[in-house]
């Protein structure tokens, strides 16, 4: 009876750690894809040290805990992609590092394993502001109920010099 | 064999190297006539009863040391991205003991000094190919002072702006003008670079645009309007000879009389047919060799300035 016992809760939570992985793969993939889809918004906050850029990103998601895990990867897409518009404290407008629209398709490959969020490599160049704490404020949108803003500081110069280096982007002396 | 291998490895390599390397044009921080004047860095001379006032640069140099910090966060950005630039201190510096090595030097075995003519002493000035300018303001609003950063790069030849990066600074009442400064440089310079990049893929992808000019000697007998060397005037043959070999036939004939002609945005390939890199003087040197051969047999001089400007001077040397 006991052994009966036994094997009933250890199927049980085998089942509810399978559930709950699935969960989490899901979610990861929902924001993975939301990042590719640019649903997320940046905007700068201040001038940082030479060679960085310090910026507020806006993630969506159901959970929050899920927004605020996603800030860091969106925050490099967007530098890489997107750029930002110019606002207060002294910050003009940026261009995307990658100019070339075609160029995400081109080297999908190499994107997706650099923004891949089991280790991809874009956590090297983004790390979180001191003092940044993350607002949350609920949305009506649909699939998604938070909007999550989180500081951070992305290392532009080590990001674009690693692209350069992977032959995405050009470099100001490349051809000469 | 293994001698012909290698021989055919480094002509290879040779080939390789020649074809990826175009000429790289040099880049100079300069602080722009508006900001020497507000500043007073400016030297004034009576030019025969008109007053004229150029910048003084060393004595801006020497004096103001926000210029300084300025030029050297720029020079060290740019060095950082690859592409290390000419200082204009160690310029004007060099130029100074070059003269003075010039007026020293005489021949060991006649005596004879070094020979200068007027135009070589003209060209004695500090010069790049490409000039970043640079104006700032101090704005201030009661307590509270802000900096109006304008960066300029400017093609010394076609006169054109190419890169360019502009704005205000957060208003601050604490930070010192030179923190502003600092900030103000690395909100811009991003952005500048990537104006400049823009130049530069269009460069690779339609060739360098120079000015190439033809002038005459006055005691030429031809002129450019002349048909005594084939079925059409001179300047329409040195047209033709322009639209065969700029990139895609590109270039504006500006102006064209008789004595001269001007031709602008002028888009010459990166390389020749032998890959090696190019200059507007390689390239107005196919033009002068042609008009030297038959059936033109016009004499000529080609005359330079930097990657960009050449002219040809037909008549003599």
């Amino acid at each position: 009876m006991k052994n009966m016992i036994k094997k009933a809760a250890l199927g049980v939570a085998m089942v509810a750690f399978a559930l709950t992985s699935n969960a989490q793969i899901n979610k990861t993939k929902k924001a993975q894809k939301d990042t590719e889809a640019w649903k997320y918004e940046i905007e700068c906050v201040g001038i940082g040290k030479p060679g960085t850029k310090v910026i507020k990103v806006w993630s969506y998601s159901k959970k929050a805990s899920v927004a605020n895990a996603q800030a860091k990867k969106n925050a490099v897409h967007g530098i890489v992609f997107q750029g930002y518009a110019g606002g207060g404290q002294g910050c003009t407008n940026q261009k995307a590092l990658v100019t070339d629209p075609t160029v995400g398709e081109q080297k999908k490959e190499f994107f997706d394993n650099f923004f891949d969020v089991n280790g991809g490599k874009y956590m090297k160049f983004v790390s979180h502001s001191a003092d940044a704490t993350p607002e949350v404020i609920a949305v009506k949108i649909k699939g998604y109920k938070y909007k999550v803003g989180v500081i951070v500081t992305v290392n532009s110069n080590a990001l674009r010099k690693d692209l350069e280096a992977a032959g995405v982007i050009k470099g100001l002396s490349s051809g000469f | 064999m293994k001698k012909t291998i290698l021989l055919l490895s480094l002509i290879v390599a040779g080939i390789t190297v020649s074809f990826g390397q175009a000429k790289k044009p040099t880049i100079m921080v300069v602080p722009s006539d508006n900001w020497c004047n507000l500043n007073g860095y400016m030297m004034e001379f009576d030019n025969q009863g008109t007053k004229v006032k150029i910048p003084d640069y060393k004595r801006a140099m020497q004096e103001n040391t926000d210029v300084l910090l300025v030029i050297s966060s720029i020079n060290g950005m740019m060095a950082e991205r690859g592409f290390p630039l000419k200082n204009l201190e160690s310029a004007m510096k060099t130029l100074e003991s070059n003269a003075a090595e010039d007026n020293m030097r005489s021949s060991k075995e006649s005596g004879a000094s070094v020979n200068e003519n007027p135009i070589d002493a003209l060209k004695k000035v500090a010069k790049a190919d490409i000039i970043m300018q640079l104006t700032w303001k101090i704005n201030k609003t009661g307590p509270k002072k802000s900096v109006t950063f304008i960066l300029q790069g400017l093609d010394s030849y076609t006169d054109k702006q190419i890169a360019g990066a502009q704005g205000t600074g957060a208003p601050s009442m604490t930070a010192e003008v030179s923190v502003l400064l600092s900030e103000a440089v690395t909100s811009h310079i991003d952005n500048f670079n990537s104006t400049l990049q823009a130049y530069f893929d269009d460069m690779f992808e339609n060739g360098r645009e120079v000015i190439v000019r033809v002038q005459t000697w006055d005691d030429w007998y031809g002129d450019l309007e002349s048909e005594d060397y084939g079925d059409d005037e001179l300047g329409t043959i040195i047209e033709d000879w322009m639209a065969d070999n700029t990139v895609k036939g590109r270039f504006n004939t500006t102006d064209m009389t008789e004595t001269m002609a001007l031709f602008e945005q002028v888009r010459i390939p990166l390389y020749d047919a032998k890959g090696r890199a190019m200059d507007t003087r390689k390239f107005a040197k196919g033009l002068s060799k042609m008009l030297k051969k038959e059936p033109y047999l016009i004499p000529n001089k080609l005359v330079m300035k930097g990657l960009g400007r050449a002219t040809i001077i037909l008549g003599g040397k």
